[in-house]
This record gives C-alpha cells, sequence and structure tokens, in this order.
C-alpha cells in the first residue's frame, strides 16, 4: 500500500535517510524542515500519516499536534523523538500525537506502526468484538479461541497476543509494538519474551494440524495471515 | 551540660528539662520565703519581749531591782493594758515555785530565750517565744508571746504559698505546652513540605504566615533552597534532553546509513560486516536508554505517578510470565509468595521491568539446565523479592561494582547485554526508598530487592 507521508524533522541528513528507507518501501514522502512549514504543507495538502519530529526550531512538535487538532485535522501523527521518559510519551499522546517512537527507529518498524495507526482509525468495531482472520477466530469477550471451528485453550497472555495479530491481520506487529500493546510495558525487555509467546503461540494454533497462520519477518516482527 | 548535648536534646525534653529547673527554682524561692517570713516574726515577737520584760524590771534611778510586790503590781498592769494583754507573764523562783503572773508554766525554761509549744499547756498559743530573765533575789520573770498572729496561721500561710506557686506552675506548664505545639506546628509544615517534595511534588513549598518572626524567616530561606534545587532540576532535565537529543540525533544518522549499507551490499561479506555494525550501533543505542531511563529514574519525578497495586499479584504474574521463558532457555522457574501486599504504593511499570530484569539475568547467567528461584517475603525492612540462579555468581568484592554504572564484571558476566541492567533495578529500588542487595546463594546469586512495608 503506497502511502503520501508527511516528514517533519529538522536534522536534515536523518531526514533524508528515513524518507529514502521510506520510498524504498513503496511510500510517497513529502519533507519539510519545521513546524510551521508542517502546518502550511498541511494547509495544502491531504496526508495518510504525519511523522512529527518533538524538538525542532519555529514551532516545535507538540505545537503543531496541538494546533492541528484545533482546527479539527484528524489526520494520524507519529511522534518521532530524542526524548523518552515516561512523561514524554504522556506529554506527546495527550497534545494528540497517536503513537510515540523514540529515535531512531527502522523503517520498518515505522512502517508497521504508520499502518497500525492508521488502522485504528478505520476502526468501528470494540476492542471486546470477535475478530476473525483466516480460519482463526478470537473472542477476547468471552477469552476464547478457533481455529478452523476447533476451540484452542490459550492462556490469557496467549489469547491477547492472537487478538492483537487477528486484529492487525496481513499487518506486521514489531516486538515493540507487540510489548507495548499485549504486554503493556513501557520498557523493551532484553530478554526475547515476545519470541517466546508466539511460539508457543504457533504450537497451539498447529496442533490439531493446519499451516502455520504466524509469518516471521525476520528482524522486524509478527504477523497473522489474513 | 554540653553545648552538643543541648543540640540533641529533643523538644519535649528540653520542655521538661526547663520545667524541672523552674520547678526547683520555685519550691526553693518558696522554702526560703517561708524561711524568712518565720526568722523575721520571730525577731519582732522577741523585741517585743525584751522591750516588756525591760518595762518589768525597770529600775528606779539610784536603787536595785524592785520587790516582788512591785514586779507583781507591772506584770498585773501589763495584762490589763491593752496592747500588752496578750503577752504572758509570771515570776517564779529559781527552782520554778510560782509567784505570780497571768501565766503558769509546766516546766522550767532555761534563763534567755527560748520557743514556746503546744505542750508547753498555754491556753491558746500554739507556737511562741518565751524569755528568761533573772529578776534578782533568786527570782525570775518569763515572758512569753505568741509567734502566731491570728489560729492555723502557718496552715493558712502554707496553703497560701502552694495556691501562688501551683498556679505560677500551672501558668508556665500551659505556656510551655502551647509554645511546644507552635513550635511542632510550625516544624510541622516543613517536614510536610519535604515529603511532599519526597513524594515528587517539587512545586510544594513551606507556608508563610506573613508575621515575619523567626519561623517565617527559616521558612523562606527553606523555600529559597527549594526554588535553587527547582531551578538546578529544571536545567538539569534540559541537559538530559538536550544530551538525548544530540547525542541521539548522530546516532540516529549512523543507525539509518548502517541500515543503508546492509540493504544495498555488494556482496554477502560486506552485508555480514554492516550488519555486525548495524547491531553494534544497536547496543550501543540500548545501553544510552538505559542510562536516560537510570537518568529519569534517580530524577525521582516518577514519585509523583506512585499508585497502590497488589505487589504479590504482580510478582506472581510476571514471574508466572516468564516460566516459558525459562523453559525455553532450558532452566526451571519456581515462585513463591508468602506476603500480601493488596497495597503497596509504587510504580507498577519500573518494578515489573526490575523483576523481568532480574528474571531475564538469572536466565542468562544461571547454571544450564538449572534452577531460578523467585520469592517475596515479608522481612524486617518491609518486603523482600528475591532472584536466585544457580550460576557461578559475583564474588563478594565485586558485588559493589556490579551495581555502578558501567560497573560490568569482565570475567563470567561479560556475555551480551549493555551491564546497566542491576544499576537500573539499584536505581528503582532507591526510588522506592528501598535497596538491591547482592549475595551468594551457594551456589549461583542471590538477589534481594528490599523494599519498604507501608
Amino acid at each position: 500500500m503506497s502511502l503520501h507521508l508527511l516528514l517533519v524533522e529538522d536534522d536534515t541528513a536523518y531526514a533524508q535517510g528515513l524518507a529514502a528507507e521510506l520510498r524504498a518501501l513503496g511510500h510517497r514522502i513529502e519533507h519539510v524542515g519545521d513546524g510551521r512549514l508542517a502546518l502550511a504543507a498541511m494547509d495544502r495538502e491531504q496526508y495518510d500519516t504525519v511523522i512529527l519530529d518533538r524538538m525542532m526550531p519555529r514551532l516545535d512538535g507538540l505545537s503543531v499536534v496541538e494546533a492541528l487538532r484545533a482546527r479539527g485535522i484528524t489526520v494520524p501523527v507519529i511522534m518521532l523523538t530524542a526524548l523518552s521518559m515516561a512523561s514524554d510519551k504522556v506529554d506527546g499522546l495527550e497534545a494528540g500525537a497517536d503513537d510515540y517512537v523514540v529515535k531512531p527507529v527502522a523503517a520498518e518498524e515505522l512502517n508497521a506502526r504508520i499502518h497500525a495507526v492508521m488502522r485504528g482509525r478505520r476502526w468501528t468495531t470494540s476492542e471486546n468484538d470477535t475478530i476473525r482472520a483466516g480460519d482463526v477466530v478470537v473472542s477476547p469477550a468471552s477469552f476464547r479461541a478457533w481455529r478452523g471451528g476447533q476451540p484452542i485453550t490459550l492462556a490469557n497472555l496467549e489469547l491477547k497476543l492472537l487478538a492483537e495479530l487477528a486484529r492487525h491481520a496481513g499487518e506486521v506487529l514489531t516486538r515493540a509494538m507487540l510489548i507495548e500493546r499485549v504486554w503493556g510495558y513501557d520498557f523493551e525487555p532484553e530478554t526475547n519474551i515476545v519470541d517466546v509467546y508466539i511460539r508457543r503461540l504457533r504450537i497451539k494454533l498447529t496442533e490439531g494440524g493446519g499451516a502455520d497462520p504466524i509469518e516471521t519477518i525476520r528482524g522486524i516482527g509478527y504477523s497473522l495471515k489474513p | 551540660m554540653t553545648a552538643r548535648a543541648i543540640r540533641r536534646i529533643s523538644l519535649p525534653g528540653l520542655t521538661l528539662a526547663v520545667l524541672a529547673l523552674f520547678l526547683i527554682a520555685t519550691v526553693a524561692t518558696g522554702i526560703s520565703v517561708l524561711a524568712t517570713n518565720r526568722m523575721t516574726v520571730a525577731h519582732l515577737v522577741d523585741r517585743r519581749v525584751d522591750a516588756i520584760a525591760d518595762l518589768v524590771l525597770e529600775r528606779d534611778p539610784g536603787e536595785g531591782l524592785p520587790g516582788t510586790d512591785i514586779l507583781l503590781a507591772r506584770i498585773d498592769a501589763l495584762s490589763r493594758q491593752r496592747d500588752t494583754g496578750d503577752v504572758g507573764l509570771a515570776l517564779t523562783r529559781a527552782n520554778g515555785q510560782w509567784l505570780g503572773g497571768n501565766i503558769r508554766l509546766r516546766r522550767t525554761l532555761p534563763s534567755g530565750r527560748s520557743d514556746l509549744r503546744t505542750d508547753d499547756g498555754i491556753i491558746g498559743l500554739s507556737h511562741g517565744r518565751a524569755l528568761v530573765r533573772d529578776a534578782g533575789a533568786g527570782r525570775r520573770l518569763i515572758v512569753v508571746a505568741e509567734t502566731e498572729p491570728f489560729d492555723s496561721y502557718r496552715e493558712m500561710r502554707t496553703r497560701i504559698y502552694l495556691i501562688g506557686f501551683g498556679s505560677i506552675i500551672l501558668v508556665v506548664l500551659g505556656g510551655m505546652f502551647a509554645f511546644a505545639l507552635l513550635v511542632a506546628r510550625r516544624i510541622g509544615d516543613q517536614r510536610a513540605t519535604v515529603d511532599a517534595i519526597i513524594a515528587g511534588n517539587i512545586r510544594h513549598r513551606v507556608p508563610v504566615t506573613g508575621s515575619a518572626d523567626e519561623f517565617d524567616r527559616q521558612a523562606a530561606a527553606f523555600n529559597r533552597m527549594l526554588d535553587r534545587i527547582a531551578e538546578l532540576m529544571e536545567a538539569m532535565r534540559g541537559q538530559s534532553n538536550d544530551i538525548a537529543h544530540d547525542l541521539r540525533t548522530p546516532l540516529a544518522r549512523l543507525r539509518g546509513q548502517l541500515s543503508a549499507m546492509v540493504a544495498d551490499a555488494r556482496d554477502d561479506d560486506q552485508a555480514t560486516r554492516a550488519a555486525a555494525a548495524l547491531a553494534q550501533c544497536d547496543t550501543l543505542l540500548a545501553m544510552f536508554a538505559a542510562l536516560l531511563r537510570i537518568a529519569e529514574i534517580e530524577g525521582g519525578e516518577r514519585r509523583a505517578g506512585f499508585a497502590p497495586f497488589d505487589l504479590s499479584a504482580l510478582v506472581e504474574e510476571i514471574a508466572t510470565m516468564m516460566i516459558p521463558v525459562a523453559e525455553d532457555a532450558g532452566h526451571r522457574l519456581s515462585v513463591a509468595v508468602d506476603v500480601a501486599m493488596p497495597d503497596f504504593v509504587g510504580d507498577r511499570q519500573l518494578l515489573t521491568q526490575a523483576l523481568v530484569n532480574l528474571i531475564g539475568n538469572a536466565i542468562k547467567y544461571g547454571a544450564a539446565g538449572g534452577a531460578i528461584r523467585v520469592s517475596l517475603d515479608a522481612c524486617e525492612d518491609g518486603v523482600v523479592l528475591r532472584v536466585a540462579d544457580d550460576g557461578p555468581g559475583i564474588p563478594p568484592e565485586d558485588r559493589a561494582r556490579a551495581l555502578r554504572r558501567f560497573g560490568r564484571l569482565d570475567s563470567s558476566r561479560a556475555q551480551a547485554g549493555h551491564g546497566l541492567g542491576l544499576p537500573l533495578v539499584a536505581a528503582i529500588a532507591r526510588l522506592h526508598g528501598g535497596r538491591l542487595v547482592l549475595d551468594d546463594a551457594k551456589p549461583g546469586l542471590v538477589v534481594s530487592l528490599i523494599l519498604p512495608g507501608r
């Protein structure tokens, strides 16, 4: 899916590198160097997602998001920043950003997050509704899951993991995203917790026969086949 | 008492000490006033008795002492007069035989002055002074006067003293109590401020009453100090933001270029080398992230977000979550939670990170196929969260270094990772008012995260 993205970043060298990587993933990128130019660009054009640096000269990232939201512009915003404190993240999300990513970020990780925030905007269903992905069905509300109509017994965390993968079926979820959303941690553990749980989930999903529905995207994350 | 001892005394102690001193001084004053009073009365009575004796024994010019008849007549006359009617007079022989007068005595008084008591049997006299003087020709004149101006004078006097000094002591006691209360309240304001600041509310200040008294000046000085600390913290936070920004941006550029090199590699060898460089860059970034995280924790701001949660349930939950991870690495993980901490107040995220970190370490350094034991128990200071492995452990001399930033041990623990795991957990312990202790698990390492019980 080719997307039209606005990259707002004052460090030109870094922005050019990131833009090149995102272009390689098939997106159209426009780059501006400060907050005022970003607001001007958004007045002119519509973007699928805005990638916004937080610390910039002239108008900083927080003010840009606040200005956008005040004008009723609901474009998804991913704040890309060097500030990693928990309170910084809270500030960013409270200002109206959809996601908050600490620099540097691999292009693939950013790509996965872009898709996730856009997908999030399209959701009309509640978090507890039954989710279908291929022959996998997950019902978070009743803590149950099925594959090809056969019930699968899952522990609480495994069920949450499968539900998150199913919600984003066909998209890549990175380890960092899964740790954030499934485990609810605000830090990245050094141990391979996500990999271990994916492995257990795979075993349980394939016990009754059938191909492995979870795809590993090497070095990036996992994706449930739609 | 030395100046140091005085400085060490507590406020109630000081109040009691001053009160005791005051009490002693008051009692001493009372006793001396009483004694002086009695002496003065005795002295005045003595002079009166002398004067009356002089009157009785007065000689006509050129003659000796008057005869018995004259003396008795004089005694009789004095007894009738209003001024001297209350004075007892008697004329006796040397052997005590009564010759006349208005009193009779049960005993023979020594010559000169003496004290009289109730058992001397003189009607209406409880305490008095007597004077026995030689009246010539083997006769003696006895003059007796009361030292009590009215009945029960002594009891009355004692009562007056008790009431007087008692009320003084009560007033002082009340004053001291009010003073202690005032001081405690004003100092309590400061303590509340310190507590609020430790709890993360750096904007809190000591209330100033506006009376410009000692306490107000103290509070103002204290507040100025807090303003300065807040300024410094703000500057430090700005600095750490600047460092984060100024270092992360070039690192991000570096990572981007390395990542591009991996993608654009012309052959496998180039790809492998670029990937290795990228991995090293990521280690550097992880280290930097851990350092910033430690700085964030040590800044203490996260205390403002402390909230109650069930610590026992959290330990159980995380240990259970880590069992598959431990099994995956060939370890057995067991958990024993022996204390209920349903309302522990702290940072749930940080304690989660601490426990995940400690169990991760145990998985990394524990003996292959070994056991990892996680436990939560009550201890003297509150609760102790222990994670024990049966790996090589850390020799006692290296333990302090293992808790320091960049104090990574080169021999046994020199595997992957940035070596900031234990310092991070130690910072989390300190943020919660606890501490981290490393010990020998015989064999292996046991890490104890001691948290104050609330």
